[in-house]
């Protein structure tokens, strides 16, 4: 007779081993990684030639924004590969750009929550995003991934959380209730920006009605770029958040 | 394939408004509202004068955003207003609800719009097609691949150029992986709502493997870019395709188990059945698209009616319910992922060898209009090009921009509980609606 | 001592008589001088209470029976109760009168003498006429603001009515007590059957001026729908059901011991009544309705403990007996001193807002007085059974009483007590919502609009010292239980101790002990144990923890808050009870549409106003009884009387052969 419990059983583990290890190939796709140079091109005309085809201006002749990068893989018909260090992030703006074209210097910063333990409660906020980065956040709760095997659990009310984790580029109608969320976190709290719109814009920097950078309208402790960022790479952020991150072995190709 | 070989006329509605969903003094488009009850009324044959006198409009303005009349306010003794979001957990988008109550039981739900409006129309006049296309498929990520395929397609049909067989096998690819995708997503939500944990938490995982699929297999799991020429490496030769089949299978057949538990599960049922239901006449006359319109009773699918290729070669199966309740919508849900995963198989099997495709008829010179089935529903793009093939404007007409009146209506005379599964079963996005 | 106390009596009644008159100097004058003799009245209670009986008057009345009038400990405790509410209300009306005339304040000194009068009624002919009195003189208070029509009339219409069934039932007993023991003066009855008779005219007599199920129609009904003042609301709530509560006593003081049945009547009884009055109160919205309603609930309160108290006595329990008297007694006079209190509220709440309506109140109360206001806060936790008030000590002895039914022989008395135990335990849980309600959207509510007060100076004080009046009755009711020991002992014509003892390490006559024991309860400690737990959060805030607190605004899904959008109205507060209880409530949902009122379920465009609307069952019954009595006399003297004289001349004839026959016959 089909059960509930006999079809869990029947599934096994699914949940990911990260971050006791890497991330497995699937959990990593391609444009899961950042965009560097490849071993072949030459920097400096391979960035200029680039830096008219990147849609969102993250090329510029002296190097890659990675908070602008929106992963379209356009830089790849130029000299770019999908290869860098995975699970990027930074805990300022300039702390995404890489000089040169190469991999991301590497994040070693201090972690504002780390006084609060190991367990952390997250409250996402929409700030108009178009549901990827929402979907790849809230997809720390499922089997795969299992976000309160580490402590790290989704709340209802502001009032309960550590973590405003917002996603999207900030519209105007939107920066009252943001400024209103961020009060409503009592301290000690932080703010972690998830995906390129949070960040720089993304794609849609400059568009009318829209308020990008989200730091100008809360500070934001932590940037994590993607677009959308894989759940392991939120998870990586909210884990540098909580003072948990470890140097991580890297993902052969 | 499918055109409509013309601009139509603005028709005026049955209380002298004209139904369009653009402000007034744009000189362009239209279609979407007028067009859906037009292939409607051709099939069914005519609607009755009380359908019409029944159904309202939207009337954007140049200042406000969308805003929805439905009529006089429900009022009574002891009504009280309830806000309901922007930032509310239930939901899992920035939009407002208005819950008209007494306490317990929902008189009205009137929704908030223009929360998030990104300003992408106006963003795109002047831009390259594929640049635009950057932008049309970030508008709402988990249905990227149907906005940007209608969109392609308008374009193409705007620039009178042809498209390879395998470029369209790839659209339809992807769009009905990310319809798998969607349907199980709702599926979970149904299951979070009537606290099945162990169901919400497999059908979740369900979820995350046909994203995990197209990762490996398009390079982006929501398939950004990847419809679009030079995106991320795709890996569909035929070894790959076949370790696809095998996948698709295998979950096929694991989501037949777990839909199998979910039938027995009385409590799932039984928060399902009765709850936000609406008529058939009602759907027809509000202008209702997708599951919603299939799960009362009305047998409409683009990718029957108006197939854009390559779906005039396969065999589809069309899922509808006539109870009109949140079980109907449910059930076609169920049954849509069915077939996609036997048009996944299909498109897998018959992999094109080289071909074209001609584009479609354009409605005016340079500007083309395409619709195609997205996982909320009927979505339409429009589309003008300027002399040198850049995007002079655009338009779009979303399933969620065409549902929300009829979602207000099952929301009445229901209870506070019943507010998630019918906001859930109807499937509606605020990103697809602001824009 | 004695002629101290009957010079007491004396001048509190020729003192609340003299306000009539004094009503000509003013309205104002009036009051003050029924203030003075129901100040009178306390003092010869209380020295009663102390000291012993006495007789004051003793005169030949109209038919040669000896009439007196004097306190003994029975109705000295009810005096006592009385006189607290009576001061505060005079007190009160002092300055909430405002209608030109004293015609209120005479109808008001009437019915506070008629009472009095009852009270120190040593005869029943003399206590029938202040019954009397009483019922007319507060059919007067009813109707004094209105004229010969309209609702309120209507409504004091019906208590007239009601109140003239209660006099026919106890002119019914009191012909009892003649026919049992020859005279009028109150002496014990010694047969069994005719006291039968006599309770169940006395239960039912009385009962409709308590207000008991199924006659509640003649406590919320006048009170409620009405607009009568606010001050003849909180006498007649809280005295003049306290009159009903002292003439069963009374009745039941003069009877013989009965069978068990009697109690269980009174149990049954109590407990419907409690738990419909919780009910209604809980889904009532008119400011004056819920505690009118609670009025029912707590009166259904007393005759529950009265009820466990026969049973106890029929089946020789004598410890629970004496429990439950206790209980009752108490009980009487919390509900008295905070229900008095509690109507006080509402008047304060007419003075500032204007309204009745739950729904417009809205907070706007906590800018009038704040003594107002506290005392109605106090008064409805009273009701709320909040520690350590009066209401709570009370309703913690009947729900002791109650427990120890499980003592009861037989298991028909068992379940009885089981199941009226169930009743009143789910009766205290919707007084709770209810009284939660009632404090909630009046004082402590974000106002809709901001409104500008009307200065209430001499409305704050007399609540005050009521709600402190129920604070020190709640704290010390070890003590007052002792006070009241002897009006116990005049009702069982038993030396009954009151039931205080010992509890750890409190001192002896600090707690109360219910059973042998069974159960403890010593309310002084509980102020001593709140004031030690304060001590922590005070040392906190001494060594400067607030500090580090943020205020920050209230939390709605991002949005700015706002009075207006997002609070529930106060109707909505129970809609979960009209829901879940509906088939007790008789709710239904009413839909109007653009052409007439129907009652369907079906969603429709065209409906623009939605209603859920509750019965009450026993007021159809009523208007159903009243309506087919009138159709039965309209038809009976369409039958008798149809204007032909050929049919009066045939009654004339068959008259006359009626009494040949009759004259023949005997003759």
């Amino acid at each position: 007779m089909p059960s509930w419990i006999g079809q869990a059983i029947k599934r096994g583990i699914l949940t990911s081993r990260f971050p006791r290890g890497p991330g497995s190939e699937d959990e990593l796709p391609e444009t899961s990684r950042p965009p560097v140079l490849s071993p072949t091109s030459d920097p400096l005309p391979t960035l200029t030639r680039a830096t008219g085809d990147c849609p969102t201006g993250a090329i510029d002749p002296d190097g890659l924004h990675h908070g602008k990068c929106v992963r379209c893989a356009r830089c790849t018909r130029k000299g770019f590969v999908f290869a860098g260090p995975a699970h990027p992030c930074a805990d300022s703006r300039e702390g995404l750009y890489a000089p040169g074209g190469g991999p991301l210097p590497e994040h070693r910063n201090a972690s504002p929550l780390a006084p609060l333990g190991r367990s952390l409660q997250l409250f996402l906020v929409d700030a108009g995003s178009c549901l990827a980065c929402n979907l790849e956040v809230l997809a720390l709760a499922n089997p795969y991934y299992d976000s309160s095997r580490l402590g790290i659990t989704f709340v209802n009310s502001p009032h309960h959380a550590d973590v405003l984790v917002v996603v999207g580029i900030p519209t105007d109608p939107l920066l009252g209730p943001l400024r209103r969320a961020y009060e409503a976190l009592p301290g000690p709290k932080a703010v972690l920006a998830v995906g390129a719109c949070a960040l720089e814009g993304g794609i849609f920097r400059g568009n009318p009605g829209t308020r990008a950078p989200l730091s100008d309208t809360v500070p934001v402790d932590l940037f994590v770029p993607g677009c959308p960022p894989t759940p392991l790479d939120i998870l990586q952020g909210v884990l540098t958040l909580a003072g948990r991150a470890n140097r991580l072995p890297e993902v052969h190709p | 394939m499918s055109g409509t070989g013309g601009l139509p006329p603005r028709p005026e509605g049955a209380h002298g408004r004209s139904l369009s969903y653009l402000p007034a003094d744009r000189s362009f488009a239209l279609l979407t509202d007028y067009d859906t009850r037009r292939t409607v009324r051709a099939t069914f044959g005519e609607l009755s004068e009380q359908h019409l006198r029944a159904a309202r409009n939207w009337q954007p303005s140049a200042s406000a955003p969308w805003t929805l009349d439905m009529g006089e306010e429900v009022e009574g003794y002891g009504t009280f207003r309830f806000p309901y979001g922007p930032f509310s957990m239930g939901v899992p988008e920035a939009g407002t609800f208005e819950l008209v109550t007494y306490g317990e039981r929902l008189l009205e739900v009137l929704p908030g719009f223009g929360q998030k409006p990104r300003g992408i129309l106006a963003s795109l006049p002047g831009l390259r097609v594929e640049e635009a296309a950057l932008r049309v498929e970030r508008m709402v990520g988990p249905y990227s691949t149907a906005h940007v395929a209608a969109f392609l397609f308008a374009a193409e049909a705007a620039a009178g150029t042809s498209l390879s067989a395998e470029e369209a096998q790839v659209r339809a690819l992807g769009q009905e992986l990310q319809r798998v995708y969607n349907h199980l997503h709702v599926l979970a939500r149904l299951a979070e709502a009537a606290s099945q944990n162990v169901g919400q938490a497999q059908t979740h995982a369900l979820a995350e493997e046909v994203l995990r699929l197209a990762g490996r297999h398009f390079g982006h799991r929501w398939l950004f870019g990847s419809l679009l020429p030079g995106g991320p490496r795709r890996r569909l030769d035929r070894v790959q395709r076949t370790e696809l089949d095998r996948s698709l299978a295998q979950l096929g057949s694991r989501f037949e188990a777990l839909w199998e538990l979910f039938q027995g599960s009385r409590t799932f049922v039984d928060r399902l059945q009765g709850t936000g239901r609406v008529g058939r006449s009602q759907a027809i006359s509000w202008g209702a698209v997708g599951p919603v319109l299939r799960a009362c009773g009305v047998p409409w699918d683009d990718r029957l009616r108006d197939p854009l290729p390559p779906y005039h070669d396969l065999f589809l199966p069309l899922a509808h319910q006539s109870e009109g309740d949140a079980l109907a919508r449910t059930v076609v849900r169920v049954e849509e992922v069915r077939s996609s995963l036997l048009l996944l198989e299909q498109l897998l099997d018959r992999w094109p060898n080289g071909g074209t495709f001609d584009p479609l008829l354009p409605v005016s010179p340079r500007r083309g209009l395409a619709r195609t089935e997205a996982p909320s529903g009927d979505l339409v793009w429009d589309v003008l090009l300027t002399e040198d093939g850049r995007v002079r404007q655009a338009a779009f007409r979303s399933a969620s921009q065409a549902n929300w009146p009829l979602f207000a209506l099952a929301c009445r005379q229901s209870v506070f509980t019943d507010f998630h599964f019918t906001l859930e079963s109807f499937g509606l996005s605020f990103a697809e609606t602001d824009g | 001592m004695m002629d101290g106390a009957a010079w007491l009596l004396e001048a509190a009644l020729a003192t609340l008589f003299a306000a009539v008159p004094a009503s000509v100097l003013g309205r104002r004058i009036s009051y003050a001088v029924s203030f003075v003799g129901s100040a009178l009245l306390l003092a010869a209670a209380v020295v009663v209470l102390v000291s012993g009986p006495f007789t004051a008057l003793q005169y030949t009345g109209p038919f040669g029976e000896t009439q007196t009038l004097g306190l003994d400990a029975l109705s000295a405790f009810f005096a006592l109760a009385a006189a607290v509410v009576w001061m505060g209300a005079s007190a009160f009306s002092i300055s909430y009168d405002e209608r030109p005339g004293g015609g209120l304040a005479r109808a008001f000194a009437l019915t506070l003498g008629s009472i009095a009068v009852l009270f120190a009624a040593g005869n029943f002919l003399l206590f029938l006429a202040a019954w009397e009195g009483m019922t007319l003189a507060s059919f007067w208070m009813i109707v004094e603001a209105s004229g010969r029509k309209g609702p309120v009339f209507s409504a004091g219409f019906v208590f007239l009515a009601f109140g003239e069934g209660s006099t026919l039932l106890v002119a019914l007993s009191v012909a009892g007590f003649h026919a049992a023991t020859g005279m009028f003066a109150m002496v014990d009855v010694l047969a069994l059957p005719v006291s039968t008779g006599i309770f169940l005219c006395a239960l039912v007599g009385f009962g409709l001026k308590m207000g008991v199920a199924p006659f509640h129609m003649s406590e919320w009904l006048p009170i409620a729908h009405s607009s009568a003042p606010s001050n003849a609301s909180s006498v007649l709530s809280a005295t003049l059901t306290l009159a009903g509560v002292y003439g069963l006593f009374r009745v039941i003081s003069l009877l013989p011991v009965g069978p068990v049945w009697w109690g269980a009547v009174v149990l049954a009884i109590g407990a419907i009544s409690a738990l419909l009055g919780a009910l209604f109160a809980s889904v009532s919205e008119h400011v004056k309705g819920l505690p009118a309603y609670s009025t029912i609930e707590n009166n259904g309160l007393v005759l529950v403990a009265l009820g466990v108290a026969l049973v106890a006595r029929s089946q020789g329990l004598e410890t629970l007996y004496a429990f439950a008297l206790f209980a009752a007694f108490f009980q009487a006079l919390a509900h008295a001193v905070a229900k008095g209190a509690l109507f006080l509220f509402t008047g304060h709440v007419e003075h500032v807002t204007g309204t009745f309506d739950l729904n417009e109140v809205r907070g706007r109360v906590l800018r009038g007085s704040p003594g107002a206001s506290l005392g109605g806060l106090i008064s409805a936790l009273s009701f709320a059974a909040a520690p350590p008030l009066a209401g709570f000590v009370g309703e913690w002895m009947i729900l002791e009483a109650l427990f120890q039914s499980y003592r009861f022989v037989g298991p028909a008395a068992e379940f009885l007590g089981l199941l009226a135990g169930a009743a009143v335990a789910l009766s205290l849980g919707l007084a709770q919502v209810a009284m939660v309600k009632l404090v909630g959207f009046s004082l402590l509510w974000n106002p809709l609009r901001a409104s500008s007060p009307r200065p209430t100076p001499g409305l704050g004080a007399p609540l005050a010292a009521l709600s402190g009046v129920v604070i020190a009755l709640g704290v010390g009711a070890p003590w007052v239980l002792t006070f009241i020991a002897p009006a116990v002992q005049n009702l069982s014509h038993q030396a009954l101790s009151a039931p205080v003892g010992q509890l750890l390490d409190l001192p002896t006559g600090w707690s109360i002990l219910s059973g042998s024991p069974f159960g403890i309860l010593s309310p002084p400690a509980v102020p001593i144990g709140i004031a030690l737990g304060s001590l922590v959060g005070l040392g906190y805030f001494l060594l400067g923890g607030g500090r580090a607190a943020r205020r920050v605004p209230v939390w709605v899904s991002g949005r700015a808050p706002s009075p207006v959008e997002g609070t529930y109205t106060a109707f909505g507060f129970s809609t979960g009870i009209r829901i879940m209880l509906g088939s007790l409530l008789g709710t239904r949902e009413v839909q109007r549409r653009s052409g007439g009122i129907t009652a369907v379920a079906i969603a429709s465009p065209e409906v623009y106003n939605v209603e859920l609307e509750v019965l009450d069952v026993f007021k159809l019954f009523y208007d159903d009884l009243v309506l087919g009595g009138l159709a039965f006399s309209r038809a009976l003297k369409a039958f008798l009387m149809p204007g032909r004289p050929g049919r009066y001349l045939a009654y004339v004839l068959i008259t006359v052969l009626v009494v040949l026959v009759y004259l023949t016959a005997a003759g």
